[in-house]
Protein backbone atom coordinates (compact mmCIF):
# COMPACT_ATOMS: atom_id res chain seq x y z
CA UNK A 1 0.00 0.00 0.00
CA UNK A 2 1.35 3.16 -1.01
CA UNK A 3 0.74 6.36 1.86
CA UNK A 4 -0.50 9.50 0.56
CA UNK A 5 2.07 11.96 0.19
CA UNK A 6 2.71 14.06 3.12
CA UNK A 7 1.20 17.89 3.64
CA UNK A 8 4.96 18.93 4.60
CA UNK A 9 7.92 17.46 4.29
CA UNK A 10 11.01 18.95 6.13
CA UNK A 11 13.68 17.27 4.78
CA UNK A 12 17.78 17.49 6.20
CA UNK A 13 17.09 21.42 7.06
CA UNK A 14 19.93 22.76 8.28
CA UNK A 15 20.27 26.78 9.49
CA UNK A 16 23.39 28.73 10.18
CA UNK A 17 23.94 32.47 11.23
CA UNK A 18 26.88 33.88 10.57
CA UNK A 19 27.95 36.61 12.57
CA UNK A 20 32.56 37.91 11.73
CA UNK A 21 32.67 35.09 9.33
CA UNK A 22 31.99 33.01 12.68
CA UNK A 23 29.39 30.28 11.74
CA UNK A 24 26.47 29.86 14.30
CA UNK A 25 24.84 26.51 13.51
CA UNK A 26 20.70 26.91 14.78
CA UNK A 27 19.19 23.85 13.49
CA UNK A 28 20.81 20.93 12.54
CA UNK A 29 20.14 18.23 9.76
CA UNK A 30 16.00 18.65 10.69
CA UNK A 31 13.73 16.23 8.67
CA UNK A 32 10.15 14.73 9.21
CA UNK A 33 6.79 15.27 7.79
CA UNK A 34 2.84 16.43 8.42
CA UNK A 35 0.34 14.57 7.22
CA UNK A 36 -3.36 15.38 6.74
CA UNK A 37 -5.66 15.50 10.19
CA UNK A 38 -2.42 15.51 12.12
CA UNK A 39 -1.62 18.12 15.11
CA UNK A 40 2.63 18.07 15.51
CA UNK A 41 3.96 20.05 18.55
CA UNK A 42 7.93 20.60 18.28
CA UNK A 43 8.79 20.95 21.77
CA UNK A 44 12.54 22.24 22.77
CA UNK A 45 14.22 24.76 25.41
CA UNK A 46 14.08 28.22 24.81
CA UNK A 47 16.98 28.80 22.09
CA UNK A 48 16.39 25.54 20.63
CA UNK A 49 16.06 27.30 17.07
CA UNK A 50 12.51 25.92 17.05
CA UNK A 51 11.04 29.35 16.12
CA UNK A 52 13.39 29.61 12.95
CA UNK A 53 12.75 26.42 11.81
CA UNK A 54 8.79 27.50 11.74
CA UNK A 55 10.24 30.70 10.05
CA UNK A 56 11.73 28.48 7.67
CA UNK A 57 9.20 25.71 7.13
CA UNK A 58 6.83 28.81 5.96
CA UNK A 59 9.67 30.42 3.62
CA UNK A 60 10.27 33.76 5.75
CA UNK A 61 14.17 32.65 5.99
CA UNK A 62 15.60 30.06 3.85
CA UNK A 63 17.57 26.80 5.06
CA UNK A 64 21.17 26.69 4.85
CA UNK A 65 20.99 23.46 3.82
CA UNK A 66 18.19 20.93 3.34
CA UNK A 67 14.26 21.82 1.51
CA UNK A 68 10.67 22.15 2.91
CA UNK A 69 8.14 20.76 0.61
CA UNK A 70 4.34 21.96 0.78
CA UNK A 71 2.24 19.13 -1.21
CA UNK A 72 5.82 18.17 -3.25
CA UNK A 73 6.47 21.71 -4.28
CA UNK A 74 9.10 24.00 -2.75
CA UNK A 75 7.48 26.17 0.27
CA UNK A 76 6.95 29.66 -0.85
CA UNK A 77 6.61 32.91 1.74
CA UNK A 78 3.90 33.86 -0.11
CA UNK A 79 1.43 30.31 0.10
CA UNK A 80 -1.43 30.80 0.52
CA UNK A 81 -2.40 27.26 2.10
CA UNK A 82 0.11 28.47 5.18
CA UNK A 83 -0.57 31.19 7.78
CA UNK A 84 0.54 31.44 11.09
CA UNK A 85 -0.65 32.45 14.26
CA UNK A 86 2.45 34.86 16.44
CA UNK A 87 3.43 34.77 20.19
CA UNK A 88 2.66 38.51 20.01
CA UNK A 89 -0.27 38.34 18.26
CA UNK A 90 1.19 41.07 15.27
CA UNK A 91 -2.46 42.89 15.50
CA UNK A 92 -2.04 46.71 14.38
CA UNK A 93 -3.25 48.51 17.38
CA UNK A 94 -5.39 51.10 14.77
CA UNK A 95 -7.46 48.80 13.34
CA UNK A 96 -10.60 46.92 14.83
CA UNK A 97 -10.42 43.07 15.23
CA UNK A 98 -12.71 42.67 12.58
CA UNK A 99 -10.40 45.16 10.34
CA UNK A 100 -7.14 43.23 11.40
CA UNK A 101 -8.85 39.96 10.24
CA UNK A 102 -9.98 41.69 7.29
CA UNK A 103 -6.52 42.54 6.34
CA UNK A 104 -4.83 39.22 5.70
CA UNK A 105 -7.42 38.69 2.98
CA UNK A 106 -6.72 41.83 1.21
CA UNK A 107 -4.48 40.37 -1.64
CA UNK A 108 -6.70 37.59 -2.26
CA UNK A 109 -9.00 37.49 -5.11
CA UNK A 110 -12.12 38.17 -3.21
CA UNK A 111 -14.86 40.73 -3.44
CA UNK A 112 -15.10 42.92 -0.30
CA UNK A 113 -18.21 41.52 0.74
CA UNK A 114 -17.18 38.21 0.20
CA UNK A 115 -14.10 39.20 2.49
CA UNK A 116 -16.22 40.78 4.88
CA UNK A 117 -18.36 37.66 5.42
CA UNK A 118 -15.41 35.23 5.26
CA UNK A 119 -13.76 37.39 8.29
CA UNK A 120 -17.36 37.54 10.08
CA UNK A 121 -17.37 33.60 9.79
CA UNK A 122 -14.05 33.22 11.49
CA UNK A 123 -14.74 35.76 14.02
CA UNK A 124 -17.99 33.63 15.03
CA UNK A 125 -15.76 30.43 14.93
CA UNK A 126 -13.23 31.73 17.46
CA UNK A 127 -16.18 33.17 19.80
CA UNK A 128 -14.86 37.07 19.21
CA UNK A 129 -18.27 38.01 18.17
CA UNK A 130 -19.56 41.11 19.86
CA UNK A 131 -15.66 42.51 20.05
CA UNK A 132 -15.59 42.88 15.89
CA UNK A 133 -15.36 46.66 16.57
CA UNK A 134 -13.46 46.33 19.36
CA UNK A 135 -9.52 48.12 19.16
CA UNK A 136 -6.56 45.40 19.89
CA UNK A 137 -6.43 48.22 23.00
CA UNK A 138 -9.69 47.22 24.41
CA UNK A 139 -8.53 43.54 24.15
CA UNK A 140 -7.34 40.74 26.96
CA UNK A 141 -4.97 38.93 26.08
CA UNK A 142 -6.63 35.95 25.11
CA UNK A 143 -8.81 37.68 22.74
CA UNK A 144 -6.15 39.01 20.82
CA UNK A 145 -4.62 36.02 20.26
CA UNK A 146 -8.56 34.79 19.36
CA UNK A 147 -8.07 38.02 16.73
CA UNK A 148 -4.35 36.22 15.54
CA UNK A 149 -6.16 33.00 15.15
CA UNK A 150 -9.19 34.01 13.11
CA UNK A 151 -6.78 36.24 10.88
CA UNK A 152 -4.86 33.00 9.71
CA UNK A 153 -8.50 30.59 10.06
CA UNK A 154 -10.17 33.69 7.77
CA UNK A 155 -6.92 32.66 4.70
CA UNK A 156 -8.69 29.02 5.25
CA UNK A 157 -5.35 27.06 4.98
CA UNK A 158 -4.05 23.81 4.90
CA UNK A 159 -1.62 24.07 7.31
CA UNK A 160 -2.24 25.97 10.40
CA UNK A 161 1.42 27.05 11.74
CA UNK A 162 1.38 28.00 15.47
CA UNK A 163 4.54 29.98 17.42
CA UNK A 164 4.28 29.61 20.83
CA UNK A 165 0.88 31.01 21.07
CA UNK A 166 0.13 31.09 24.32
CA UNK A 167 3.32 31.97 25.78
CA UNK A 168 2.00 35.85 26.47
CA UNK A 169 -1.10 34.65 28.24
CA UNK A 170 -1.54 33.98 32.16
CA UNK A 171 -2.21 30.05 32.78
CA UNK A 172 -5.49 30.06 33.01
CA UNK A 173 -6.35 32.39 29.61
CA UNK A 174 -3.68 29.57 27.94
CA UNK A 175 -5.88 26.78 29.34
CA UNK A 176 -9.22 27.73 27.81
CA UNK A 177 -7.50 28.97 24.59
CA UNK A 178 -6.14 25.77 23.89
CA UNK A 179 -9.24 23.79 24.95
CA UNK A 180 -10.87 26.08 22.15
CA UNK A 181 -8.65 25.32 19.63
CA UNK A 182 -9.49 21.80 20.44
CA UNK A 183 -12.84 22.34 19.67
CA UNK A 184 -12.25 24.24 16.29
CA UNK A 185 -9.83 21.35 15.27
CA UNK A 186 -12.13 18.59 16.01
CA UNK A 187 -14.72 20.34 13.70
CA UNK A 188 -14.26 18.78 9.85
CA UNK A 189 -16.13 21.65 8.65
CA UNK A 190 -13.76 24.27 9.34
CA UNK A 191 -9.81 24.54 8.02
CA UNK A 192 -6.76 23.68 8.95
CA UNK A 193 -5.90 20.13 7.28
CA UNK A 194 -2.59 19.99 9.64
CA UNK A 195 -1.49 21.77 12.45
CA UNK A 196 2.10 22.46 12.84
CA UNK A 197 2.83 24.26 16.71
CA UNK A 198 6.31 25.28 18.38
CA UNK A 199 6.34 25.00 21.77
CA UNK A 200 8.45 25.16 25.06
CA UNK A 201 6.46 23.58 27.14
CA UNK A 202 6.01 19.71 27.30
CA UNK A 203 2.64 19.40 28.72
CA UNK A 204 1.26 21.75 26.29
CA UNK A 205 2.55 19.14 23.81
CA UNK A 206 0.61 16.22 25.73
CA UNK A 207 -2.13 17.92 25.82
CA UNK A 208 -2.65 19.18 22.49
CA UNK A 209 -1.00 16.92 20.06
CA UNK A 210 -0.96 13.41 18.16
CA UNK A 211 2.68 13.83 17.55
CA UNK A 212 5.15 15.60 19.42
CA UNK A 213 8.67 15.93 18.10
CA UNK A 214 11.77 16.89 20.74
CA UNK A 215 14.33 19.08 19.74
CA UNK A 216 17.70 18.90 21.44
CA UNK A 217 19.24 22.47 22.58
CA UNK A 218 21.06 24.33 20.18
CA UNK A 219 22.02 23.31 17.66
CA UNK A 220 18.78 21.74 17.31
CA UNK A 221 18.19 18.12 16.10
CA UNK A 222 15.37 16.08 16.51
CA UNK A 223 15.74 14.08 19.30
CA UNK A 224 12.72 11.95 19.06
CA UNK A 225 9.57 11.40 17.92
CA UNK A 226 6.57 9.72 19.46
CA UNK A 227 2.55 9.18 18.48
CA UNK A 228 0.56 10.71 21.77
CA UNK A 229 -2.66 8.16 21.61
CA UNK A 230 -4.20 9.31 24.54
CA UNK A 231 -8.08 10.01 23.92
CA UNK A 232 -9.40 13.52 24.14
CA UNK A 233 -10.32 15.48 25.51
CA UNK A 234 -7.27 14.50 28.04
CA UNK A 235 -6.74 14.99 32.00
CA UNK A 236 -3.51 16.41 32.92
CA UNK A 237 -3.61 14.35 36.02
CA UNK A 238 -4.03 11.01 34.90
CA UNK A 239 -0.99 8.69 35.09
CA UNK A 240 -1.00 8.38 31.51
CA UNK A 241 -0.26 11.71 31.08
CA UNK A 242 2.45 12.07 33.24
CA UNK A 243 3.65 8.56 31.83
CA UNK A 244 4.25 11.06 28.21
CA UNK A 245 5.42 14.54 30.08
CA UNK A 246 7.78 12.26 32.33
CA UNK A 247 8.91 10.46 28.67
CA UNK A 248 9.46 13.42 26.88
CA UNK A 249 10.86 15.44 29.89
CA UNK A 250 13.91 12.55 30.33
CA UNK A 251 14.96 12.79 26.63
CA UNK A 252 15.30 16.54 27.02
CA UNK A 253 17.14 17.05 30.30
CA UNK B 1 -32.73 28.91 30.23
CA UNK B 2 -33.91 32.30 32.11
CA UNK B 3 -33.96 30.30 35.00
CA UNK B 4 -30.14 29.02 34.69
CA UNK B 5 -28.20 28.75 37.95
CA UNK B 6 -31.15 30.72 40.59
CA UNK B 7 -29.44 28.73 43.14
CA UNK B 8 -25.98 29.57 42.59
CA UNK B 9 -26.94 32.96 42.19
CA UNK B 10 -28.49 33.05 45.21
CA UNK B 11 -25.82 32.73 47.11
CA UNK B 12 -24.24 35.98 46.34
CA UNK B 13 -25.05 38.97 47.69
CA UNK B 14 -24.89 41.36 45.26
CA UNK B 15 -26.77 39.28 42.80
CA UNK B 16 -29.64 40.19 44.45
CA UNK B 17 -31.99 37.52 44.67
CA UNK B 18 -31.81 36.40 48.20
CA UNK B 19 -32.52 39.98 49.74
CA UNK B 20 -31.70 41.05 53.06
CA UNK B 21 -29.79 37.45 53.62
CA UNK B 22 -26.21 38.72 55.28
CA UNK B 23 -23.78 37.53 52.68
CA UNK B 24 -20.82 35.39 54.19
CA UNK B 25 -18.19 37.90 52.54
CA UNK B 26 -17.81 41.11 52.15
CA UNK B 27 -18.75 42.45 48.40
CA UNK B 28 -16.21 41.86 45.58
CA UNK B 29 -14.41 44.58 45.18
CA UNK B 30 -15.39 45.58 41.44
CA UNK B 31 -12.66 47.55 40.20
CA UNK B 32 -10.76 44.34 40.26
CA UNK B 33 -12.86 41.83 39.03
CA UNK B 34 -14.07 43.94 36.34
CA UNK B 35 -10.56 43.08 34.55
CA UNK B 36 -10.94 39.38 34.85
CA UNK B 37 -11.77 38.57 31.58
CA UNK B 38 -14.49 34.98 30.48
CA UNK B 39 -11.59 33.08 29.36
CA UNK B 40 -9.94 33.03 32.91
CA UNK B 41 -12.38 31.80 34.73
CA UNK B 42 -13.26 29.22 32.72
CA UNK B 43 -9.71 28.34 33.22
CA UNK B 44 -10.34 28.34 36.80
CA UNK B 45 -12.87 26.28 36.57
CA UNK B 46 -11.45 23.48 34.88
CA UNK B 47 -8.31 23.83 36.86
CA UNK B 48 -10.14 22.70 40.13
CA UNK B 49 -12.79 20.48 38.02
CA UNK B 50 -9.10 18.79 37.15
CA UNK B 51 -7.92 18.19 40.99
CA UNK B 52 -11.13 16.57 41.69
CA UNK B 53 -13.92 19.62 41.81
CA UNK B 54 -13.03 20.92 44.95
CA UNK B 55 -9.79 22.33 46.29
CA UNK B 56 -8.18 25.50 48.69
CA UNK B 57 -6.77 28.26 46.92
CA UNK B 58 -3.43 27.71 47.70
CA UNK B 59 -3.35 24.37 45.94
CA UNK B 60 -5.29 25.60 42.79
CA UNK B 61 -2.53 28.87 42.84
CA UNK B 62 0.00 25.93 42.60
CA UNK B 63 -1.29 24.40 39.82
CA UNK B 64 -1.63 27.11 37.60
CA UNK B 65 1.14 28.76 39.13
CA UNK B 66 0.01 32.43 39.87
CA UNK B 67 0.44 33.86 42.51
CA UNK B 68 -2.81 34.70 44.97
CA UNK B 69 -2.85 38.79 44.27
CA UNK B 70 -3.35 37.34 40.87
CA UNK B 71 -5.61 34.36 41.33
CA UNK B 72 -7.69 35.95 44.14
CA UNK B 73 -9.68 38.33 41.33
CA UNK B 74 -10.34 35.55 39.31
CA UNK B 75 -11.71 33.65 42.00
CA UNK B 76 -13.91 36.53 43.02
CA UNK B 77 -15.32 37.36 39.49
CA UNK B 78 -16.32 33.45 39.11
CA UNK B 79 -18.14 33.46 42.34
CA UNK B 80 -19.75 36.77 41.44
CA UNK B 81 -20.84 34.75 38.07
CA UNK B 82 -22.64 32.25 40.65
CA UNK B 83 -19.47 30.14 38.48
CA UNK B 84 -17.98 28.59 41.99
CA UNK B 85 -18.70 28.44 45.58
CA UNK B 86 -16.29 29.28 47.96
CA UNK B 87 -17.11 27.03 51.35
CA UNK B 88 -15.06 27.57 54.45
CA UNK B 89 -11.65 28.37 52.29
CA UNK B 90 -12.79 25.62 49.71
CA UNK B 91 -13.09 26.54 45.72
CA UNK B 92 -15.69 24.06 44.70
CA UNK B 93 -17.08 23.73 41.50
CA UNK B 94 -20.93 23.62 40.73
CA UNK B 95 -23.46 22.27 38.44
CA UNK B 96 -23.31 25.63 36.24
CA UNK B 97 -19.78 25.70 35.76
CA UNK B 98 -19.68 21.91 35.02
CA UNK B 99 -22.32 22.29 31.86
CA UNK B 100 -19.58 25.45 31.24
CA UNK B 101 -16.99 23.23 30.55
CA UNK B 102 -18.75 20.61 28.86
CA UNK B 103 -20.38 23.03 26.32
CA UNK B 104 -18.78 24.72 23.06
CA UNK B 105 -18.13 28.20 22.95
CA UNK B 106 -21.75 29.23 21.18
CA UNK B 107 -23.50 27.36 23.91
CA UNK B 108 -21.04 28.82 26.39
CA UNK B 109 -21.82 32.07 25.62
CA UNK B 110 -25.67 31.71 26.35
CA UNK B 111 -25.23 30.03 29.72
CA UNK B 112 -23.47 32.81 30.71
CA UNK B 113 -25.28 35.60 28.84
CA UNK B 114 -27.95 34.32 30.93
CA UNK B 115 -26.20 34.96 33.89
CA UNK B 116 -24.87 38.41 33.18
CA UNK B 117 -28.58 39.73 32.36
CA UNK B 118 -30.00 38.71 35.58
CA UNK B 119 -27.73 40.56 37.70
CA UNK B 120 -29.50 43.17 38.78
CA UNK B 121 -27.74 46.15 38.62
CA UNK B 122 -27.06 45.23 34.84
CA UNK B 123 -30.35 44.25 34.26
CA UNK B 124 -30.90 48.07 34.94
CA UNK B 125 -29.24 49.27 32.58
CA UNK B 126 -30.17 46.41 29.83
CA UNK B 127 -33.79 47.49 30.52
CA UNK B 128 -33.20 51.81 29.97
CA UNK B 129 -31.70 50.86 26.87
CA UNK B 130 -34.22 48.75 25.53
CA UNK B 131 -36.76 51.59 27.45
CA UNK B 132 -35.04 53.92 24.80
CA UNK B 133 -35.15 52.38 21.85
CA UNK B 134 -31.76 54.03 21.33
CA UNK B 135 -28.51 53.52 21.56
CA UNK B 136 -27.60 55.50 25.20
CA UNK B 137 -24.51 57.65 25.81
CA UNK B 138 -21.82 56.62 28.10
CA UNK B 139 -22.33 59.00 30.25
CA UNK B 140 -26.10 58.11 30.95
CA UNK B 141 -25.04 54.26 31.83
CA UNK B 142 -22.73 55.88 34.58
CA UNK B 143 -25.79 57.65 35.72
CA UNK B 144 -27.78 55.14 36.21
CA UNK B 145 -25.31 52.66 37.55
CA UNK B 146 -23.97 55.50 40.00
CA UNK B 147 -27.60 55.51 41.34
CA UNK B 148 -27.21 51.56 42.35
CA UNK B 149 -23.72 50.77 43.19
CA UNK B 150 -22.43 54.62 43.87
CA UNK B 151 -20.63 57.33 42.17
CA UNK B 152 -17.21 55.21 42.48
CA UNK B 153 -18.13 52.46 41.72
CA UNK B 154 -20.48 53.20 38.28
CA UNK B 155 -16.87 53.18 35.82
CA UNK B 156 -15.72 49.51 37.20
CA UNK B 157 -19.31 48.60 36.58
CA UNK B 158 -19.78 49.92 33.15
CA UNK B 159 -16.35 48.07 32.27
CA UNK B 160 -17.52 44.81 33.32
CA UNK B 161 -20.70 45.45 31.49
CA UNK B 162 -18.91 46.07 28.23
CA UNK B 163 -16.33 43.59 28.66
CA UNK B 164 -18.40 40.57 29.38
CA UNK B 165 -21.39 41.82 27.89
CA UNK B 166 -19.82 42.04 24.92
CA UNK B 167 -17.96 38.31 24.89
CA UNK B 168 -21.58 37.03 25.61
CA UNK B 169 -23.05 39.35 22.81
CA UNK B 170 -25.52 40.88 25.00
CA UNK B 171 -23.99 44.44 24.48
CA UNK B 172 -22.68 46.44 21.70
CA UNK B 173 -20.16 49.13 22.58
CA UNK B 174 -18.54 51.68 19.99
CA UNK B 175 -15.79 52.91 22.19
CA UNK B 176 -15.56 55.80 19.49
CA UNK B 177 -18.59 57.25 19.31
CA UNK B 178 -19.00 56.41 23.63
CA UNK B 179 -22.48 54.41 22.73
CA UNK B 180 -23.91 51.32 24.38
CA UNK B 181 -26.55 49.56 22.60
CA UNK B 182 -28.04 45.84 22.76
CA UNK B 183 -27.94 43.15 20.66
CA UNK B 184 -29.41 39.68 19.88
CA UNK B 185 -26.80 36.52 19.76
CA UNK B 186 -25.44 35.87 16.47
CA UNK B 187 -27.89 32.35 15.06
Amino acid sequence: MTEARPLLEVRDVSKSFFEDSKEFKVLDGIRFDVRDRDFVCVVGSSGCGKSTLLRVIVGLEPPTAGDVRFEGQPIRADNPQVAMVFQSFALFPWLTAEQNIELGLEARPISPEARRARAAKYVDAVGLTGFENAYPRELSGGMKQRVGLARALAIEPDLLCMDEPFYALDTLTAQSLRDEILQLWGDPALPPRAVLMVTHSIEEAVYLADRVIVLSDRPGRVLAERRIDLPRPRNRKEPEFYGWVDELYSLIV
Amino acid sequence: MSNIGKDDVARNPLMGTSKGAPGPRSPPDMAVISRVSISQIVGLVESIDEVGGQADIATIAQEVDMDLDRLGPVVDAAEFLGLLNVVDGDLRVNDLSRRVLTSRVKERKAIIRDIIEDVPVFRQVTTLVRAAGRPLERKEVLATLSTHVGGHHAEDFFKALVYWGRYVELVRYDSETEQVSLREPSP
